[in-house]
């Protein structure tokens, strides 16, 4: 047992998933005098270590081998028990994306340990890794924390740390495992979605619908609106029963976490597992026929009135 | 096929309280109901039935008003439902849970498919899916949204990862965890309901499993519940606009320019 944090890197295409980048810096912030580890398995011929290194890893752990390429979650899984058992970590984060909330439960049922999901913060206690996890919608929090076992295992929602580069001399270690491949399954085909939801979490400026917002002439106006600003339109979730939203849009609990320069939310009257998908935002600006929606208390910049008047006059103002 | 859903019953509210003076949950009182996910889970599961035949056992750990919820299952109909309850079982988490579940499918046995919902609308962890999965050493289609058979012993998924979509073939017998965009679960008809009572709801104890009583309820659960609480959320400065939306805009577009 040693007392290192190591965060799993999470690959999309050749690319880093952003989570990882976020979860190394808010390792090194919680530190101490622990070292911070970025776990890597990649193919042979993808090289993210500089991407990595840039965020300031005490040391890397990379595992190369070409049937990463479209690897399922248990040969991920199985790939990071080999590793992870032997080196025997103290903690290990994950991204809370699709991803590590499938293969981080995989790897936690092998090793036998505790896994908090979908944390909004960690600290230390001591030893212990106490991981802030919502229930109930984000309105309760509990700390959860994993007395007796190692590692201590936490997924952490995308977009609640921000990533912040650190020169330090990083350490790589290639580490030499044997990859299972299983035999019952078969990832055929990856596919990029484009446009998608999950761009909305990067997006600098959110055009943001609600129930009050919910015409056809209004969603047009904000399409309108979106691409005047560079930005993309989002949902709460009643819209997300439209066609040509869906999940993927959605905002908030259960949906997207959200992190904008500008948010514009029209028709939204702020339910908590709205509000908690938007807390990140830099400015808010609320547009709301109800003067007591709970949505003004969120917000920097409140408008009684009309959303599909307030629309047409910034498509007038905005050049 | 033979096919198992795990299902989970919540509360039927988003706006479970703390209790100021005990800081525990309050959940009395709050009406229980199938996990929303759930029933896309089990409207898969009767897709599949009627596609290849076969049998669907819907499958619960808890307390014995559970049954409320198991009963639903039925009526939209599931052929028959096991309640897991023991106080043995109580305060497990993911890992506890997991671990009871999977010792009941193996006595179920000759299971062909498990199927989840993605994730509860609770405690939110989608885990014990995966779980499962690694304890009977089954390949997973974690996140599916559509599942198609391709022969009575291998189905087609779609799973929607952050930015890709994944095609994942698998071979029976496996872990699904479904997502609300697969389907649109039925409605429950009054007949069916009617027949529901008729279906019997099989309740097994750690007596009729074979568990290793370390690795049940809180004994078998790593994660400790340290504290509860509500958070405080920092409120913002807000800035009463104009009431006309041109003025508004105004105003805005110039402050936000500074």
């Amino acid at each position: 047992m040693n007392n290192e944090i190591w965060v799993f890197v999470q690959l999309n295409g050749q690319n880093v998933e952003p989570t990882s980048l976020q979860l190394i810096t808010k390792a090194r912030d919680i530190a101490g005098d622990r070292p911070v580890v970025a776990l890597v398995a990649e193919t042979e011929s993808m090289n993210v270590e500089a991407t990595v290194k840039e965020y300031g890893p005490d040391k890397m752990v990379i595992l190369k081998d070409d049937q990463f390429h479209n690897a399922s979650d248990g040969e991920i899984a199985d790939a990071l028990d080999q590793v992870v058992t032997d080196l025997k970590p103290n903690s290990l984060l994950f991204p809370a994306t699709v991803l590590g909330r499938s293969v981080a439960p995989r790897l936690q049922a092998k090793l036998k340990t505790g896994l908090t999901a979908d944390c909004l913060d960690i600290y230390f206690d001591g030893d212990d890794l106490v991981q802030v996890k919502p229930t109930y919608g984000d309105d309760i929090m509990c700390e959860i924390i994993c007395p007796d076992v190692r590692p201590q295992m936490a997924t952490i929602r995308p977009n609640t740390f921000k990533a912040v580069k650190a020169a330090t001399d990083t350490e790589t270690v290639n580490y030499s495992f044997t990859f299972h491949p299983e035999a019952n399954i078969e990832v055929v085909s990856e596919t990029p979605v484009i446009n998608s939801a999950a761009n909305i979490s990067d997006a600098k400026t959110v055009i943001a619908l609600g129930r009050g917002a919910n015409n056809e002439k209004v969603i047009a106006k904000a399409e309108k609106l979106a691409g005047k600003l560079g930005g993309m339109v989002g949902v709460s979730r009643p819209l997300t029963d439209n066609e040509g939203f869906s999940h993927e849009n959605q905002i908030g609990q259960s949906g997207n976490t959200i992190a904008p320069d500008l948010l514009i939310n029209f028709g939204i009257s702020g339910a908590v597992q709205y509000a908690v998908g938007i807390e990140n935002a830099k400015q808010i600006v609320s547009i709301n026929t109800d003067a007591k929606a709970p949505i003004f208390d969120k917000s920097d910049y409140a408008f009684v009135g009309d959303a599909d008047e307030f629309m047409s006059a910034l498509l007038d103002q905005v050049r | 096929m033979k096919i198992v859903v795990c299902i989970k019953q919540v509360p039927n509210t988003d706006t479970v309280k703390i209790d100021p003076k005990t800081n525990n949950l309050v959940r009395s009182n709050v009406e229980g109901i199938i996990n929303s996910f759930d029933r896309n889970a089990i409207e898969a599961a009767l897709e599949l039935r009627q596609q290849a035949g076969g049998t669907i056992t819907l499958l619960s750990m808890g307390p014995d008003s559970y049954i409320t919820s198991l009963r639903d299952g039925l009526a939209m109909g599931a052929d028959s439902a096991i309640l897991l309850s023991s106080r043995k079982f109580g305060g497990a988490d993911t890992l506890a849970t997991a671990y009871v579940l999977s010792e009941a499918i193996k006595k179920i046995g000759d299971v062909d498919l498990i199927l989840f919902g993605r994730q509860s609308v609770d405690a939110d962890t989608g885990q014990v899916g995966p779980i499962v999965a690694e304890d009977l050493q089954l390949p997973q289609v974690t996140f599916a949204e559509s599942l198609e058979l391709q022969d009575n012993n291998q189905l087609t998924g779609h799973r929607l990862l952050d930015n890709v979509v994944q095609e994942v073939k698998v071979k029976l017998p496996a872990v699904i965890t479904v997502r609300s965009e697969m389907n649109s679960p039925r409605y429950e008809t009054p007949l069916n309901i009617q027949k529901s009572f008729e279906k019997e709801i099989t309740i097994w104890s750690e007596n009729e499993l074979a568990v290793d009583p370390t690795q049940i309820g809180q004994a078998g659960s790593p994660t400790v519940v340290k504290r509860i609480f509500s958070p405080e959320k920092a409120g913002r400065q807000t800035q009463m606009l104009p009431n006309n939306a041109k003025d508004a805009v105004a105003q805005l577009l110039a402050d936000l320019n500074n």
